[in-house]
This record gives C-alpha cells, structure tokens and sequence, in this order.
C-alpha cells in the first residue's frame, strides 16, 4: 500500500514522459489527474488509519543485506497529515500551473518525481532510505526553480541547493555514525529507526549527532540563522515551485526534527531545548517584523513562513502534548495557508506581472472574488478563530506556556505581528481607489481558479471548526513520543502539560 | 601465508590461465599491427578486431574465476616464483580494466575511423596500455609492478599526444611523459628502499618480514613506502600530484581521453591498495595516516580548484581529483575497504568514459573545443545526449539512488568504522562543493541559450552514454549484486 503510494506518482511521471510531443495540451490536465491518485490513495489510508500509536502498514524489505539497508515504510499519526497535505497540494499546483508554457512536459515529470520523493520521506523508516528521499527532492526542486523562475532563478536556484546540500552533508555523516554504532553494539549494522532507537550513546556522542540532525533539518524548516536561501528561493520559484516548497519542503525539516531528533536522542533534546526555543522565538518575531517592510508580495509571504515555522518549532521543543500536537497541525495549516497564499499572488502575477505591494491598490473594486479568497486566507493565517491557524496556534501556545513561559509571551507577540503585515498588505493591495490604469482592467478569479482554491478554502474552515478529525489521529503518536522521552531522560512533562491535563478539541470527557 | 611462499619458492610453476587475458591482450596488440600492415582491412574491422580481443581476455578471465573457485586446474596461487597472485582481486581488476577498454573502444569509434592508417597504432595501444595495467594489478612482487606500470603508462603517453598535428596534443603528451616518468622513478626508488629495509621484493615477504620481527630503526623502510604511495597517487591524480592532470586532459585527444584517466587510475588504485594491503597491514599506522592526508587534500583542491575552472575537460580533471580523494577514503580502511573501493572504481571508470564520450560528441574526435560555454542549452540541440550526461553527472556528484552515492556512501562508512571520522566530514562537505561543479555544467546545459557549434553524437556515442547511464542506475537502486562481487576481490 504505501510503496504504492511513493510509486504511482513515478509511475505518473513515466505515463508522462510518454505522451507525444505534440500534444502539449493533455499535459497539465493528465499530470493532475494521475497526481490524484496518490490523493485517492492518502485518502483511504486516512479513513483506515487506526487512532493508535506505532507504525501502520509497515512494509519491509531488505535491501543489501550487509550494509543492513532496507526498503522500510510505515505510516504514524505524524506522518499521516504530512502524507495527506503533499498527496493533496501536488495535483493542486499542477492544476495551477497553466502559466508555465515552455518545457510543459519536463515541468509535470518533475513534480511528480518530486511528490514521490516527498512522500518517501514521511514514509521512510529507515534511515539510509529517508536520506535517499531527503536529497532525492532537491534535484527536482532545484529544476523548478532553476528552469521556469523568474529573472534571477539560477542565483536562486543554487543558493537553495547548496544550503540544503551542505545541511545533508552533515545529516549523511550522522546517519553513518549511527549505522556504524549499531554495528559496533549489535554485531551487524542497521538503519532501521526503531532498532537505532535502542542504542546506547554516549552523551557527548549523542550531543554531536543531535547537532548534525538539527542543523540538516533547521536549513530546511529554516531556523534563524540559516534561512537566507528561503525569500529568494520563494521569490524567484514559479507558483506551483513555491507552493511545494512551502507547503510540503519546509515541512520535511520539522517533520524531520520531531521524528528523528527527539527520538533518537531524547536527552540531548532535552538539554538542547533552551537553544532551539529561543532560536525559534526569534525566527517568529525576525521573520514577522521582516515581512512587515517587504515591497515584494511574495517575499512578504516567504518570510510569514519564517515566522510560522517558528512556531512549529517552538511547539516541537516544548515537549508538551499541546506543543508537539500543535506541532503537527500547524505543519498542515501552514502548508493550506501559505499554499493558497502563494497560488492568490501567483494569480495576480499572471494577470499583472509584478509582485510590488506599490504598484497595486484598490483591487477589490475590479476583483472582489479574489480579494474576498485573499483576506480569508489572510485570517486563517493570522490565526482568526474559526479557521485552521487558530487551532494549530493556540495549540502551540497553550503547549509551550507550560515548559516555556517567557518564550511562549515573546511568541505570541508574533500573532499580533502577524496581523500587522497581513492586513497592511492586504490594505495596499486591495482598498482604496484603483488608480492605476493597469489595475483597472485586471479580471476576476475564472472558475477554474476558483476551484483550485476552494478544497483549501474548505479546509481551512473543517480544521478551524473540527480539528479533532486530525488531531484524534495525530494523538496516540505525539503521545507516544512523549512517554518516551520521559522513560528514558528524567525529563517529565509539568502537569499542565500532558493531554488528560488540557482540554482538546473532540477530547471532552 | 607461509605455505604459499613456500610454494613460491619452489621452482616456479608455470600457469598460462593465470595471464591469459594479459596474454591476449599483449598479443592482441601485435595481431593488430601485424593484420594491418598484411591485410589492409577497413578499420572498422580492426575495431571489430580489437573489440573481439577484449571480450576474449574477458571470457579468459571468467574461465579463470571459474576454476578458482571450484579450485581445479590450480596448481598455487602464486604461479611464477609468487610474480602474480591468482586471487579475487586480479579477477575482478581485470573485469573493471576491460569493460572500461570494451566501453572507451565504442567511444573511440569516431577517433578510430578519423585516423586512416594510424588506427591500428591507437587500437593497439589502448590493448597494450590495458595489459599493462592489468598486470600491474594482479602482481605480488614490486618490480613486477613497476613492469606494468611502465607498460600501461608508456603506451597512454603516446596515446596522449596522438593527434600529432596539434600543439596542445604534443604539449600534453610531453607534459604526461615527463612528470609520469618522474613518478615512476619516485616509485622504483620506493622499491628500492623498501628492498633494501626488508630484503623482499615479494609483497607476502614484506609481509612476512614485517609481522615477524620488530624493525627499530624503519626509516629506509618508511621513506620507501612513502615515495611508492606518492608515485602511485601520481598515476591517480591525487592531490598534491595531481598537476599534470587538468593539462593533458585538455590536450589529449578527446576519443581517448576518457580511457587514458580511467584505466589509469584503476591501474594505480589496484596496485595501491594491494601494496598497502598485501605488504604493509603491520604499518597501517603510518600509512593510514598520510593516505587520509592525501584523501583529504585531494578531495578539498578538487572540488574547490574545479569551480573555477572554465573548460569542460578541465573541470573533469579536477573532479577526478576530488574523486581519488574520495577513494582513498576506502583505501584508509585497509582491508576492510578494498569491497567499496571496487565498487568505486568500478562505477567511476564507466562514468568518465560516458563523460568523455560527450566531450568527444561537442569537440570532434580529436578536437579541443570543451570551453562550457560550449554547451549551453544542449538541452534543446541534443535532447538525449544532455539528459544522459546529467544523469552521469548527478552520478559522479553522488545524489542518492545513482550508484555514485552507494560509492561514496560505501567509503565514508568505511572510514568512519576505522576511527577516521574527521576525514569522513571533510569527505562529506566537500562532495557538496563537488556537487556544485557538475549542477553547474546541468545548468548550463538546461538553463542557458544554446551555443552554435556542429554536435556530433554517432550511434556509437549514444551507445557508451546509455551503457554508463544504465550502470550508474542500475547499481544506484540495485547494489546488491556488484557489491558482492567487489566483496570477493579481496587481495591474498
């Protein structure tokens, strides 16, 4: 089942690459339709998904016995929402993507081989076959950008490689490090998650591979200081680029650090919990302030998701139910909010092709249709109650404030400032007069556009109104995580911390 | 051991399957000559010819594993008084040795046709140079070592400056001749002073020698082991003996150019690792040591030195430096690495030659015209020819699912499990930087305008790329069963 989940999107690609030259047209159409699949699939996995804790339809296949490599995938309450969102987002940016007129059919191979990738990496369980996944992506990705960008692309493009790759580089020597621990302890060397789980480490040995985990994954997410490739990489990408790297490969960073970092070195976690807190405090408030001055819609965006993730991050380091939850979803609710945001200014791109708040104003007279999306989108990622960003926010916040008070007052500043650079953006953009004559004579969201928008749109609502329909799921594995992290450190989680203590939606007694 | 050189001592036992494919090759060379100066066949035919040879030699070498391993037909494993050893090691060499001379054989095609009646002197050169390094590979005794090196190497400096006419051809050989001469001599003088601090020449006598008394004062006996490793990482390329690569890469003509570096370096590779393993396992100490240094510095000037380079064959020097450091990582581990180290050799050998092929596709048979900007967007001119030379290119980088990274992988697992952990991160963060010179030629064979420029790309061409592209994906998905082929080529 879920080796068919990785391999339908390739074999999409194949399908793909089959199609003749000359019928350019079915391309985009035939591309979102096999990317479907995987979401027909993602969506019969969720409704047969059991709310427990461990690995679900676990597959297992060796490799090459002596390097003990393995074909390992399993699906947990972690992994699943993240499936759920790259499975749903690809056929979205596919169906998105009619502006890109050149090399169609290179574009939609690509993305599909990206979406394999992608999903490899949620699935993975091994940890040879995660890094394969991991760097897997990078090359697709890296395409995307480089081939239908914009003007600076190939600066773009490679600035965004060569940061991931030397934060792989990193992640490979520990991943080694590991294998060849497991070899010494053991007798034969193993990269299956759970049974690397189980070795002894010293704790200066656990410190350097907690390091080399948490950098690899804090260029992805990005964490302050390494998040510079991000606003160009975001900038230069073309829309479906953008909505993949923000809704899903920023994403393979935090997954990444709550499934391998505190996992595996539980305790060095712990001990580095002080850091990555206020490394995340102050990627919320950096990347908020940031994004207030951009002149650049789309940077403005680029750097909410500095912002955002730092949020994930702190409610990953909390160590609380509510954190590592909120966690979760929050990697949902920002991959449905920045997605949709990225495809609304790609939309206006299309039509007006500039991305400068200045050159706007008064587009909600000539497109209220849109601008009504832009501001619902704006709310839910503002966090206003009702939709998705207040539940993953509120969450996080509540979680974080039982382990860390003051980090969790300084964060909240950052749903203020949220507020501020949305709105305000939102006001140049969209109110007043339209007094550019350009702008005047722009046209309203089609259908088509409205129905890429609008499974998102009805997301956001059904996580903001029902959460319990994820977070049930996500439940049993946060928790898991939690016991054990408390039965192999003396850390333990203060009381208001854990789930009988708060109150979840869907979780009343 | 001790039976074996007892063996050895006896009055020596002739075993002609044990150097048959050299054999063949050797006398493959003459039949060449000899059918071309009687016959005047067409030079395809001479190609058919020299093709037929190779795959002989190749079927003499599965005829000798065969026996081997049901252990018939064997009368010692060290026929000719313990000059050669029949071990897994030669095997599987002469295996790497002659798909890379099958494989630069068809990317030559073009070269061979171009070159009227001098044809014959390249085909028989190319066999000679394989015979060479092939006996260099499967030789236990020093001078037997140095025999074949200077075989192969004296042929590949003629080959270098082949293309007589041009300058830079002249240039190259000449520039090849001197300093590949020099290190030869650095490395018959190791011989020597090695001779001279254990009274063998045989490497299971060093061996023995070594494990059997305590010397106090190994000067001699380390100067020696020392300038053999360094001659050796001349032939290489290794770093800081890498100098004379990136010129005679770029002035050699191109058709051959491919084979020049791989046979080469897995030549000089099997005779290391051997000479290192076989003779010295009592010093891994000392020689661990200054091989992780040359890894080190090989792997870092490589990568960094080819950013800036501007010239595709240049830039492949350079990356072949960075690519012996990478080996010599596997070689570090001694023993324990020889089964990556293969894999390595094997994997990268096949993919210079795809590479070269290209180089040869844009300048012409014998051309020098490799500047990059040469081929920008070779994505819309040649469609098949720039995808394929990616997917090489992404193999040589190491991404993940090519068989270039179960090699790296492979090397910095072994490294790291013999205690040299701070190799294996300079390994990994300089493959990154390595990773940067090939995406750099993806985009700009994607993502720039196209260049003018007539590209040549013969069924010939199409066929090497496709064979390199299947064996780099093919091994990346599928390891398994090279790997276990490589984990016999153990030495004896």
């Amino acid at each position: 089942m879920l080796s068919w989940l990785v391999a339908m999107p390739v074999i999409g690609a194949v399908i793909v690459l089959l199609v003749p030259r000359r019928r350019g047209e079915v391309l985009l159409p035939l591309g979102t339709a096999l990317a479907a699949i995987p979401l027909g699939l993602a969506g019969y996995i969720f409704a047969s998904f059991e709310p427990v804790a461990g690995y679900q339809l676990v597959e297992r296949a060796v490799w090459y016995e002596p390097w003990g490599i393995a074909w390992y995938l399993g699906i947990d309450g972690i992994s699943l929402p993240m499936v759920l969102l790259t499975t749903l987002l690809v056929p979205i940016s596919l169906a998105a993507s009619t502006a890109i007129s050149e090399r169609r059919k290179e574009f939609v191979v690509f993305t599909l081989v990206l979406e394999a990738g992608m999903i490899g990496v949620f699935l993975a369980l091994d940890l040879f076959l995660f890094f394969v996944f991991f760097e897997a992506v990078l090359v697709p990705m890296y395409f995307i950008i480089g081939i239908w960008g914009s003007e600076h692309r190939k600066y773009a493009a490679m600035k965004f490689f060569l940061y991931t790759a030397f934060g792989s580089a990193l992640l490979l020597a520990g991943i080694i490090s590991l294998a060849v621990l497991h070899s010494a302890q053991v007798g034969v060397p193993s990269f299956a998650l759970d049974e690397l789980m189980s070795l002894e480490l010293a704790p200066s040995t656990a410190t350097w591979l907690f390091v080399a985990f948490a950098v690899a994954f804090a260029i992805k997410v990005p964490v302050f200081p390494f998040h510079t490739w991000l606003p160009d990489a975001h900038v230069e990408a073309p829309t479906a680029g953008s909505v993949l790297l923000a809704g899903v490969m920023l994403k393979l960073g935090t997954y990444g650090l709550m499934r391998f970092n505190l996992s595996l070195f539980p305790q060095a976690s712990v001990d580095w919990v002080p850091v990555m807190a206020v490394l995340a405090v102050i990627g919320i408030v950096y990347g908020a302030v940031v994004a207030i001055v951009q002149p650049n819609l789309k940077k403005l965006v680029a750097y909410s998701s500095v912002s955002h993730l730092g949020f994930i991050l702190l409610g990953t380091f909390a160590l609380t139910s509510g954190g590592l939850q909120g966690a979760v979803i929050q990697n949902v609710n920002h991959g449905l909010t920045t997605g949709a945001l990225f495809l609304l200014v790609g939309m206006l791109y299309e039509r007006r092709h500039t991305k400068m708040i200045a050159e706007f104003g008064g587009i909600q007279k000539v497109m209220p249709i849109f601008a009504g999306f832009f501001l619902f989108t704006a709310f839910a990622s503002i966090g206003l109650p009702g939709l998705n960003g207040f539940v993953g926010e509120f969450l996080v916040l509540m979680g974080s404030y039982a382990t860390l008070p003051v980090h969790t007052m300084i964060a909240a500043s950052g749903v203020v400032l949220a507020a501020v650079y949305m709105l305000w953006a939102y006001e140049r953009v969209f109110t007043g007069v339209p007094d550019k004559e350009e702008n005047r004579l722009l046209s309203d969201l089609t259908p088509r556009e409205i129905g890429i928008l609008a499974p998102l749109a009805v997301l956001i609502i059904l996580l903001g109104v029902y959460p319990s329909v994820l977070l049930d799921k996500i439940e049993p594995s946060t928790e898991a995580l939690l016991d054990r992290i408390e039965a192999v450190t003396d850390y333990r989680v203060p009381v208001p911390g854990r789930v009988d203590d708060v109150f979840v939606a869907g979780d009343a007694p | 051991m001790s039976v074996l050189l007892a063996q050895a001592a006896q009055p020596p036992t002739i075993s002609w399957l044990g150097i048959a494919p050299e054999v063949t090759l050797g006398v493959g060379a003459a039949v060449v000559l000899l059918v071309e100066v009687q016959w005047k066949p067409s030079r395809r035919a001479l190609a058919v010819l020299a093709g037929v040879l190779v795959a002989l030699a190749a079927g003499l070498a599965v005829a000798l594993q065969i026996f081997l391993d049901r252990g018939e037909g064997i009368d010692t494993l060290l026929p000719f008084g313990g000059m050669i050893a029949l071990d897994g090691f030669g095997i599987y060499a002469r295996y790497v040795l002659l798909t890379a001379t099958a494989l630069a054989l068809l990317a030559g095609w073009k070269m061979v046709e171009g070159l009227g009646p001098r044809a014959a002197e390249m085909l028989a050169l190319m066999l000679l140079a394989t015979a060479g390094f092939s006996l260099m590979a499967i030789s236990t005794n020093l001078v037997m070592t140095f025999l074949g090196l200077e075989v192969g190497s004296i042929s590949l400096y003629i080959l270098a400056g082949f293309t007589r006419e041009r300058t830079d051809s002249d240039e190259a050989a000449i520039k090849y001749f001197l300093l590949g001469g020099f290190a030869s001599a650095v490395f018959v003088y190791g011989v020597a002073l090695v001779f001279a601090g254990t009274g063998h020449f045989n490497l299971l006598g060093i061996r023995q020698y070594l494990t059997g008394v305590v010397v106090f004062e190994p000067g001699v006996l380390l100067i020696g082991l020392a300038l053999i490793i360094v001659g050796l990482a001349f032939k290489v390329t290794a770093a800081p003996f890498h100098s004379w690569a990136p010129d005679v890469y770029q002035g050699a003509p191109a058709g051959v150019t491919g084979f020049m570096a791989a046979v080469a370096k897995v030549g000089g590779f099997a005779a290391l690792v051997r000479i290192l393993v076989s003779a010295f396992p009592a010093m891994t100490d000392e020689w661990a040591m200054v091989v992780a240094g040359i890894a080190a510095f090989s792997m870092v000037v490589g990568s960094v030195v080819g950013i800036v380079q501007d010239d595709l064959r240049r830039l492949l020097a350079y990356s072949g430096v960075a690519h012996a450091g990478f080996i010599l990582t596997g070689v570090v581990a001694g023993m324990a690495g020889v089964r990556d180290v293969w894999f390595y050799l094997a994997v990268y050998s096949v993919q210079l030659i795809g590479a070269f092929a290209v180089v040869t596709a844009i300048s012409g048979p014998s051309g020098t015209r490799s500047a990059i900007s040469a081929y920008g967007g070779l994505a819309t001119r040649e469609p098949f020819l720039a995808a394929t030379f990616s997917i090489l290119l992404l193999g040589m980088g190491g991404l993940p699912l090519t068989a270039g990274f179960v090699a790296k992988f492979g090397v910095f697992t072994d490294a790291w499990s013999a205690g040299f952990q701070w190799l294996v991160i300079v390994g990994v963060l300089a493959s990154v930087v390595a990773f940067f010179l090939y995406l750099r030629m993806i985009v700009v064979m994607y993502m720039d305008d196209p260049a003018s420029g007539e590209v040549a790309s013969p069924l010939s061409t199409r066929w090497v790329l496709g064979l390199a592209v299947a064996v780099t994906i093919v091994f990346g998905v599928f390891p398994g069963p090279l790997l276990d082929l490589a984990a016999n080529a153990l030495p004896l």
